[in-house]
């Protein structure tokens, strides 16, 4: 039995029973539903209760598929997040529909005709919701950077080699999900970079799966990484933890303090993929000197300082492009520092505060801070340890000695 | 009193306004001293111009402005009573400025000019050496002619060093053609492992240690799921030799397999049904292909498993078929299983399917 839920506010109850479907609905004024239905052209039963309403469809009554407008309308809001211009590249990928049916969508019209025609066309070809959410996962993975992304972190204690089967770990990240929660919809695509994208719908234990409420988690075999995008629903986030620690074949798994919406650079911080300034004797790449105007009466008075910044800012953040982060966090309890005679505050306790940078590229910009004479070269360890670190939520407590200072703590 | 007037540059030269084309001379009596040259008897027009002055001002008690036309363009000054005291001191100021103005003007012209004659004599120098070098050339070959053997020119114990060490340089260069290269960084050393597979140069991976207080690695490019840590806890405080080496060959083995594997989807992708399966290490990989006896044709499904991560051959080589065949195509199995566990993958590829269609 499923539940499903028609767009007119209508609830109906949906059952297929050797290969009908019937349609109940069960709704306060029972008739006026009848009524709606019957305009819809649906054949419909009405009784009192789900029980009844069973008994009637299980006697072959007739009815009318209303599954597939779910799904359709939730294709046709899926295609209507896409930028027109895209719309075509991404459900070439999806590979549902045919290039002939393709063809026969008029590209020039507005987003709303184009997904109702792209809507029309998977209605004919009977959609179903595997493909459906094929499509957001296609959807998702195309445009990462609308949701916010966390890392979770796994450890294990064995040292065997772990032979990864993709086959396997599909099969028991559903059975231990589904032995918790049946209502879900779990839909798996792996990708050429070794990822595997894990696109979940929850639903509760009354309900059926809400397509709209989903988690992402992105997996990369073999690391102990895992890349959480969770949905409203946060108190499924156990289940989903359990699951993948149990389908990976690692022991526990934390929360790092590491989120941004930028998936790939995320990905670059954790596996190392941004570019370290690593000292070798071979030149790989020519580092550029700083090669301005060669105006000869141009004379530079601070080229010096302006060499040392940028040796720097080289050490610190190397030459490559820095991977894209959102912002920083630093959650100050430090003492108030001033001087003794104006005695700030009569209780010596932490000053709470919190310092949030923000920025489109926050790596980018630090970066800049010191040639643009915004800030002096070095920067704060604090600022430049984040790649290293793998972080950007930061505690910074009252170092616990004799010696004034702070120390970052997780 | 003037306040515009020494503003105005001077044409360098116009030593007299009188020569001066667009100042004419029925402007004279107009003329503040200031605009005149020191060769002019400008005390006594200012003394005119003063008594003037005063009685302008008595008869108006107002400014009057005057307009001086000049080489450069039209100034408008204004005459204020010239009186004793702090008038006369300005302008006694304004004249001292006029003197020293046209010394340092003077001094520029000098200086300018002495320039000039320096970069003639850079010039002529130059020319002098170029000349002197044409000369002993052609006295050299002069010598030369006439038989007369010359020490050969003795290197310079400069020119060895360098040369030293440029070669050695290079050297260090291509060190990391063997594999195993490192750098002395400020707080230790800094290891680049160089892959390769069958002549092939691949990736390079970094790792930078630090020396004290004890060795730890400070920072690392190696692939995350490359077991590092546990090599690192075995090998890392005890012998850094070892912990290269078992480094280098992890890496050396995942880079091979991970190019076998590329090198099959790109050549054989057609004999490959479906896609490649395989996961980050590389050390699992399952696929499928078609293989023909007795004029029909099977699909061979391949689980390949590299149990040892050291190693760029499979430890097993799994073969199964869909329909149950398999008893009869055992043998053939058993020979694809063999050359997938001691070959390598896209060259066991190469001999199964080469080898096959020779035979047909």
């Amino acid at each position: 039995m499923m539940f499903l839920c028609a767009e007119r506010g209508l609830w109906g109850v949906g059952l297929i029973s050797r290969g009908t479907l019937g349609v109940v609905a069960i709704s306060p004024s029972a008739g006026h539903s009848f009524g709606c239905l019957q305009e819809l052209g649906w054949g419909a039963v009405i009784g009192e209760n789900i029980q009844t309403c069973c008994q009637l469809c299980t006697h072959g009554t007739s009815g009318v598929l209303i599954m597939d407008e779910v799904i359709t309308e939730y294709i046709r809001r899926t295609v209507l997040k896409i930028p027109r211009d895209e719309i075509m590249a991404v459900l070439q990928k999806w590979g549902f529909l045919s290039e002939a049916q393709l063809q026969t969508i008029n590209f020039r019209q507005t987003k709303e005709s184009i997904s109702h025609s792209v809507a029309q066309l998977c209605e004919e070809s009977s959609a179903n919701i595997k493909q459906a959410a094929l499509l957001d996962i296609i959807y998702n993975h195309i445009y990462p950077n609308k949701r916010v992304w966390s890392v979770y972190h796994m450890n294990k204690t064995g040292e065997e080699t772990d032979l990864f089967d993709f086959r396997d770990f599909k099969k028991k990240f559903r059975r231990r999900i589904q032995s918790a929660l049946i209502n879900v919809t779990i839909n798996f695509r792996e990708y050429e970079d070794n990822a595997i994208w894990i696109r979940i719908a929850w639903g509760t234990p009354y309900t059926k799966p809400n397509q709209y409420k989903t988690s992402y988690v992105v997996y990369h075999s073999q690391t102990p990484y895992v890349f959480i995008s969770a949905s409203v629903l946060r108190s499924n986030l156990p289940l989903l933890c359990q699951a993948l620690v149990f389908a990976s074949n690692y022991h526990d798994i934390r929360e790092m303090e590491l989120r941004s919406h930028c998936l790939n650079s995320l990905k670059d911080i954790v596996f190392k993929r941004y570019s370290q300034n690593f000292q070798t004797n071979y030149p790989q790449q020519e580092r550029n000197v700083l090669t301005e105007n060669v105006d000869l009466r141009i004379n530079d008075e601070n080229r010096s300082e302006k060499e040392r910044i940028h040796r720097l800012n080289l050490e610190c953040f190397g030459d490559g492009p820095q991977p894209k982060l959102d912002f920083a966090q630093y959650k100050l309890e430090t003492m108030f520092k001033s001087d003794p005679r104006w005695d700030v505050l009569e209780k010596k306790e932490p000053f709470r505060c919190l310092v949030k940078f923000s920025s489109p590229h926050l790596l980018e910009s630090l970066k800049s801070l010191a040639p643009a004479g915004l800030a002096d070269a070095p920067l704060s360890p604090l600022l430049t340890c984040i790649p290293q670190k793998a972080r950007n939520y930061f505690k910074i407590r009252e170092k616990k000695s004799l010696l004034p200072g702070s120390f970052v703590s997780p | 009193m003037l306040l515009y007037g020494e503003a105005w540059p001077r044409m360098p030269d116009t030593e007299s306004l009188q020569d001066c084309p667009c100042v004419g001379p029925t402007r004279e009596p107009d003329l503040h001293p200031g605009f005149m040259e020191e060769e002019r008897n400008s005390d006594e027009k200012e003394n005119a111009l003063q008594e003037r002055s005063l009685s302008a001002a008595s008869r108006d008690g107002e400014l009057q402005i005057s307009a001086v036309p000049l080489a450069q363009g039209k100034v408008e000054e204004r005459k204020v009573y010239s009186g004793d005291g702090v008038l006369g001191y300005l302008e006694m100021l304004e004249a001292q400025a006029h003197e020293l103005g046209l010394k340092q003007e003077e001094k520029e012209q000098q200086e300018k000019k002495l320039d000039r004659l320096k970069a003639r004599v850079q010039e002529l120098r130059a020319q002098r050496d170029e000349l002197r070098a044409k000369v002993e050339l052609q006295e050299k070959r002069l010598l030369d002619k006439e038989g007369v053997v010359t020490d050969p020119a003795k290197p310079s114990a400069q020119t060895v060093l360098e040369w030293k060490m440029k070669s050695i340089k290079a050297m260090l260069q291509i060190f990391y053609l063997t594999g195993i290269s490192g750098k002395l960084t400020k707080h230790g050393v800094c290891f680049c492992i160089s892959t390769a597979y069958e002549g092939t140069y691949l990736d390079s991976y970094y790792v930078d240690l630090l020396i004290k207080p004890e060795v730890k690695i400070q920072r690392h490019s190696v692939p995350v799921f490359i077991p590092l840590e546990q090599i690192a806890k075995k090998y890392l405080q005890t012998d850094i030799r070892r912990f290269l080496s078992v480094l280098s060959d992890h890496l050396n083995a995942y880079v091979g397999r991970r190019h076998q594997a590329d090198q099959l989807e790109e050549h054989f992708s057609d004999r490959i049904e479906g896609t490649l399966q395989r996961n980050s290490l590389c050390n699992l990989l399952v696929f499928n292909y078609n293989v023909s006896s007795n004029n029909k044709t099977f699909l061979f499904n391949v689980r390949l498993l590299y149990g040892d991560l050291c190693r760029s051959l499979p430890t097993e080589a799994i073969i199964s078929c869909e329909t149950g065949a398999l008893s009869l195509l055992a043998e053939m199995a058993a020979a694809h299983s063999d050359a997938f566990r001691h070959v390598a993958l896209h060259k066991a590829f190469n001999l199964l399917f080469n080898a096959k269609e020779s035979q047909d």
